[in-house]
């Protein structure tokens, strides 16, 4: 089998089958289910208000993906190297190019594991409202590169900090400060800076593009600008830790 | 030569680390690498897998040359690793890890291969254990185990009886004498004294970045003064031995009521001589080792001691 | 008293299905196809007919769609901008007898009593003429299901948390077998 796709299935088992990532899962089940109850006793929704929900929950998604895959990036290169197994897989006859391979797959998977997570969620809450199926579709397109940045962006973080744990907290502070557009109201967006960050933020691409579609039922293909700029932060991650991991390693 | 490591140079952060480490290992030997904390045994190691990059000097491994950019792939799928920090995935059974491994290294044994591999480092009956309940002991045999998956050439060895029990730490030997007869080169990192005179047929003594000594345990012995110190209780007064007895293979250092304090010469295992001085009519009550020569010649060189 | 309620009635019925401001009128019908109990999510449309009654021509005409809210306690205008892409229409010149039907689309939102209205203005006009009022009433339809809802949001981490219970049992099997 190919090495790649072997390193893959071990990262996934990580996630899947160790007790470190089945926690983490939970984690994220019941954020989302926490919500989605929060909903069923307000029986006066509109369908303006569905939509907004149907937004909020992916917003929700995207952001508790990006997070997650930003601590599955960083534990599967920082936490293996700490914990002394990454060793043994530096020699083996695998080429370094394809160990990062073997790990980028593996948050890609995490984030495959989560979207499949969200897709009942959605489906409990968004079926009788509006744009469900968009939701999903937008979530997949736009949501998908966001939350893989974020995760390759924590391997190389995982490669230029000196421990996990500062790994860890330069990328959840940097999660944070991207995500910030969910937390800013529309006023404070509107300023100059606000206009600037927004326009080069990946987040900010991200739940723009899912305010235009779910709510304002525009179609996918409008939203092409925002899917290259999510997909141009995707790059530059990829980049990030490609040099990270070539410059530790020989 | 598996190994042949020549002047070898490396600095890190500006900071000189290695400044002369040399080190050659053909078929079959099994070579100590002996040294203090610090000294460079791992940096030397890791320089020659590739892990770190040389500033100066040779390696070559299979008579590959590697100085420049570490050993290739097919290089490095002939040699099994088993380092001192070594971390396991907690979460798969042993036999899935093996079997992960194995898929790194371009094999498929099948269960029964990777049974018998387990039987082989005495982990046959926790082939379904999540690794997570291996006690130290057992891991260490695991790490054992995944060394000697791809039937390597060359096995390279930090404290592998790290852990182990007494009988543990036999099994070891005994596997690491049976891969040497097979032709297998082995290079030993460790601290225990014990296992490099038990196993090992050359030895090399790194201090400060640079090797101070290295061939064969006699050799290195035998150049120096250092040897095997005992003393013995003895119930009278001894008679004199003749000369083809004593000088050759010990010599008495010093004597007062009851105690005789002798130095076995190198190259003599000291258990053939009590049944020669018995036999001479010396009335041994009790034997008491005082010192090794291998750890007296280990303290002199790596506290500054000529080389 | 009775004076009063004639003069009032007399207004009432001057405006009555049509509206008068000198020359312009505009009719408003619900059309045909509106569904009969309309619900959230649904489409209805309205009609409008403006008509220049007058001998002159009406320049700068433009007309507008306004939604109330009319349930008690809940009176409000409400915003447009979700229930309809389609808020204004604009003539430059209104001839004599020339008549403008408009469709007017609209999505229901929310559940509720509402009041439509039509309202136009002219570039020399002085006074606001309306439509009359078009009443409709939007059915509440349950968005978040709860028969939905809390299947997913208790069996998903349920499930987990049984996938983790029987890998730990998994885990602990061997060991256990052993020590006995």
């Amino acid at each position: 089998m190919n090495a790649i796709l072997v390193l893959a299935r071990k990262e996934s088992g990580e996630l899947l089958l160790s007790a470190r990532g089945l926690i983490w899962l939970l984690a994220v089940s019941g954020a989302l289910s926490a919500f989605a109850l929060l909903l069923v006793s307000d029986t006066e929704l509109s369908l303006l208000d569905n939509a907004q929900v149907v937004y909020d929950m992916i917003g929700i998604i995207t952001a508790l993906g990006a997070l997650l895959a930003l601590v599955v990036g960083t534990d599967a290169l920082a936490g293996e190297r700490e914990r002394g197994s990454f060793m043994p897989l530096l020699l083996a006859p695998v080429s370094r190019g394809g160990i990062l391979f073997g790990k980028l797959s593996g948050v890609t998977v995490a984030w495959a594991v989560m979207y499949a997570l969200s897709l009942p969620y959605l489906w409990a809450v968004g079926s009788t409202g509006q744009n469900m199926v968009d939701g999903m579709i937008v979530l997949l397109v736009l949501g998908t590169p966001v939350v893989l940045a974020f995760g390759f962006f924590g391997l190389g973080l995982g490669c230029w900090a000196s421990s996990t744990k500062n790994a860890l907290l330069t990328g959840t502070v940097s999660l944070v400060l991207s995500a910030s557009p969910l937390l800013l109201g529309p006023s404070l967006r509107q300023s100059a800076i606000g206009k600037i960050f927004d326009a080069i933020n990946p987040f900010s691409a991200a739940i723009n593009a899912f305010d235009a579609v779910i709510v304002d039922s525009q179609s996918m293909a409008m939203q092409a600008h925002h899917v290259l700029i999510a997909c141009a932060w995707l790059l530059a991650a990829v980049g990030f830790a490609h040099f990270g991991f070539r410059r530790m390693y020989r | 030569m598996l190994v042949s490591i020549d002047a070898l140079q490396v600095s890190i952060d500006g900071a000189s680390i290695l400044h002369g480490v040399r080190l050659s290992l053909k078929e079959g030997d099994i070579y100590g690498l002996l040294g203090p904390n610090g000294a460079g045994k791992s940096t030397t190691i890791n320089t020659a897998l590739g892990l770190i990059r040389a500033t100066g000097g040779h390696i070559e491994i299979f008579g590959n040359d590697v100085s420049a950019n570490g050993a290739p792939a097919g290089v490095r799928g002939k040699i099994g690793v088993l380092p001192e920090q070594g971390g396991f995935y907690d979460w798969m059974t042993a036999t899935d890890y093996l079997g992960f491994f194995a898929a790194l290294y371009g094999l498929a044994p099948s269960r029964e291969d990777i049974h018998q591999r387990l039987l082989r480092v005495g982990l046959d009956t926790q082939d379904n254990q999540i690794i997570g309940t291996f006690s130290r002991g057992m891991k260490q045999r695991l790490g054992l185990a995944r060394a000697l998956i791809p039937d390597p050439l060359l096995l390279i060895l930090d404290e592998p009886t790290n852990g182990l029990d007494p009988r543990g730490r036999r099994e070891v030997h005994e596997i690491l004498s049976d891969l040497a007869h097979e032709g297998v080169g082995v290079l030993l990192c460790t601290h225990l004294l014990d296992d490099v005179e038990r196993l090992c047929t050359k030895i090399g003594i790194i201090d400060d970045g640079r090797t101070v000594a290295e061939g064969t345990v006699d050799d290195l012995l035998r150049g120096s003064s250092q040897r095997d110190r005992f003393s013995l209780r003895l119930a009278s007064t001894p008679p004199d031995l003749p000369p083809s007895i004593s000088d050759q293979d010990f010599s008495v250092i010093s004597h007062d009521n009851k105690w005789w304090h002798i130095g076995i010469n190198a190259g003599i295992r000291p258990e053939t001589v009590w049944p020669e001085l018995f036999a001479q009519g010396w009335d041994i009550t009790e034997i008491h080792r005082e010192s090794r020569g291998l750890e007296n010649l280990y303290l002199a060189l790596t506290e500054g001691g000529i080389s | 008293m009775g004076i009063r309620k004639f003069i009032l009635a007399a207004c009432i019925s001057l405006w009555g299905s049509g509206a008068l401001a000198g020359p312009l009128t505009i009719d408003i019908r619900p059309s045909a196809i509106n569904p009969a109990s309309a619900q959230m999510g649904d489409n209805l449309k309205f009609h409008t007919v403006i008509r220049n009654d007058g001998s002159g021509a009406i320049d700068g005409l433009i007309a507008w769609i306004s939604l109330v809210q009319i349930d008690r306690g809940k009176e409000q205008p409400v915003d447009l901008e979700d229930w309809s892409a389609h808020k204004a229409i604009a003539k430059t010149s209104l001839r004599p007898g020339e008549i403008i039907e408009t469709d007017w689309p609209i999505r229901l939102i929310q559940a509720g009593h509402y009041r439509v209205v039509v309202s136009a203005a002219t570039r020399s006009g002085n006074v606001l003429i309306s439509s009359p009022f078009a009443d409709f009433s939007v059915l509440r339809k349950p968005v978040v299901e709860s028969r939905r809802v809390l299947p997913v949001a208790g069996g998903l981490p349920l499930a987990i948390i049984l996938f983790m219970y029987w890998r730990r049992r998994k885990r602990m099997r061997p060991a256990l077998q052993q020590k006995h």
